[in-house]
């Protein structure tokens, strides 16, 4: 069984939203990286829309760092999050999802890779640093916002072919 | 079967992945080179997120000021407890001693009045009242333990009491003046006309003997006259509240001045006092120094 696609309006405006949100959060760390990781990982990614994925997960990225302002040279995390956003999105047209336990499991892999590969992307770009504990926060609530995702937007399908 | 288009052409479709390839290779690019060229973005960045900082500066603020207003809203309730709890006491307190302060108010009275009839008069505590019943009357703590004789006179501050009616050991009853078997021998303060005072109950009493042919005002003041060889004359009695004409003599209704079912202390007046006692001349001071001695 796969789920039909999400208009790519409604996909739009619920990524513009988390991206305001990740401003707005700024005072809230751990819910920033929360809903960050919502953004890069849940409503970004859309197969067949490769650069659509990759500015709203760079946008996502930046957003984050720009409220942190906490690195001495940027750019580590919006360079990560397309990465994995568009890997996100090559599985997702490559794989459909089918059921909510494999929704769970595929965004709890890509959140444990998004966290190596943000740390990483920032140690060569800012030097060492803490790992910090939002991305526990995100593995912790991740049952309750890859809820949300999967019934606002549905896993997204691969795209129709003619 | 169509040709197969390439995706790496000038097209829509290519122009899309060019850029894709371009934006994902230049973020890379820009986080190998390193911190150095990173002052510039981190300003940009800076002032990017002044909105979000001063929303968490005033997130903060407010946070702060709520917290101090449930401190001192806690406080103030605290002390406001703590200030009921001692007007409770203190109203307890009050209402206990309410009574022993009315009795120490009506002393001081009975000293001043004691203060002004120069005779040896005795004071006594009333210990029961049994005025509202017929015939009710006043028992004093004292009897013939402290030399009192039927028929001495009782006062008060207010005025004419009555007299001692029954004298016990320890105990003595009061008739009140308004008793229907008292009699009290008065006189009004203008005319001096003199009559016998006969209780009509209630605080009221009858002045009897009085002549149709005397002028007497309601409100007027009436004393006693000392004829009875109870009381010496001038004590308070009360005021002439009515005034009627009988066929041979006038209906003059008084009221008593003696709060008589609100009394704790009497005088009692010494048996068969003088006709008239002058009170005592109030003690001269000493002129006080025209200019204060100063002292080396």
């Amino acid at each position: 069984m796969t789920r039909p696609a999400p208009s790519p309006l409604r996909q739009d405006l619920f990524c513009a939203l988390a991206l305001a949100l990740v401003f707005l959060c700024a005072p809230f760390p751990r819910l920033q990286a929360v809903i960050h990781v919502v953004l890069v990982l849940a409503l970004a990614p859309r197969p067949g829309a490769a650069l659509r994925t990759a500015l709203w997960a760079a946008a996502g990225g930046w957003a984050l760092e720009g409220a942190a302002r906490l690195y001495p040279h940027m750019g580590g995390t919006p360079w990560a999050d397309m990465t994995v956003a568009l890997l996100a999105a090559w599985i997702a047209g490559r794989w459909p999802v089918e059921s909510w336990r494999g929704w769970l499991l595929r965004l709890a892999g890509l959140l444990l890779l998004q966290t190596a590969l943000v740390h990483g992307a920032v140690r060569l770009a800012s030097g060492p640093h803490p790992w910090g504990t939002g991305w526990a926060w995100a593995l912790a609530t991740a049952p309750a916002w890859a809820w949300a995702v999967w019934h606002l937007l549905g896993p997204v399908a691969p795209p129709r072919r003619p | 079967m169509p040709p197969r288009v390439s995706n790496w052409g000038w097209t829509p479709a290519g122009r899309r992945r060019y850029l894709l390839i371009l934006l994902w290779m230049g973020h890379g690019a820009w986080v190998l080179v390193g911190p150095r060229p990173g002052h510039l973005w981190s300003r940009l960045a800076g002032r990017l997120a002044r909105p979000a900082e001063g929303l968490a500066s005033r997130w903060e603020a407010w946070r702060t000021g709520r917290q101090d207003r449930a401190r001192s809203l806690a406080q103030l309730q605290a002390e406001n407890a703590a200030l009921r709890a001692q007007v409770a006491a203190l109203q307890m307190a009050e209402a206990q001693q309410a009574p022993r302060v009315a009795e120490a108010g009506e002393a001081l009275k009975l000293l001043g009045l004691r203060q002004q009839i120069p005779l040896a008069l005795v004071g006594a505590r009333v210990i029961f009242s049994t005025r509202p019943e017929a015939f009710g009357g006043l028992i004093l703590a004292g009897g013939r333990d402290r030399g009192f004789v039927p028929d001495q006179g009782v006062i008060a501050p207010g005025g004419v009491v009555g007299r001692l009616w029954s004298v016990g050991a320890t105990q003595s009853k009061v008739l009140p003046a308004d008793a229907p078997n008292a009699s009290v021998g008065v006189m009004l303060a203008r005319s001096r006309a003199t009559g016998v005072l006969q209780g009509l109950g209630g605080g009221r009493a009858l002045i009897r003997y009085l002549s149709n042919q005397e002028v007497v005002q309601v409100g007027e003041a009436v004393y006693t006259s000392g004829l009875d060889q109870v009381f010496p004359r001038g004590l308070l009695v009360g005021y002439v509240t009515d005034v009627e004409k009988g066929e041979l003599e006038l209906r003059v209704t008084v009221q008593l001045a003696a709060p008589l079912d609100r009394l704790h202390f009497v005088l009692v007046l010494p048996p068969q006092p003088p006709l008239e006692v002058q009170p005592p001349l109030l003690p001269q001071t000493a002129p006080a120094p025209a200019s204060p001695r100063r002292t080396p």
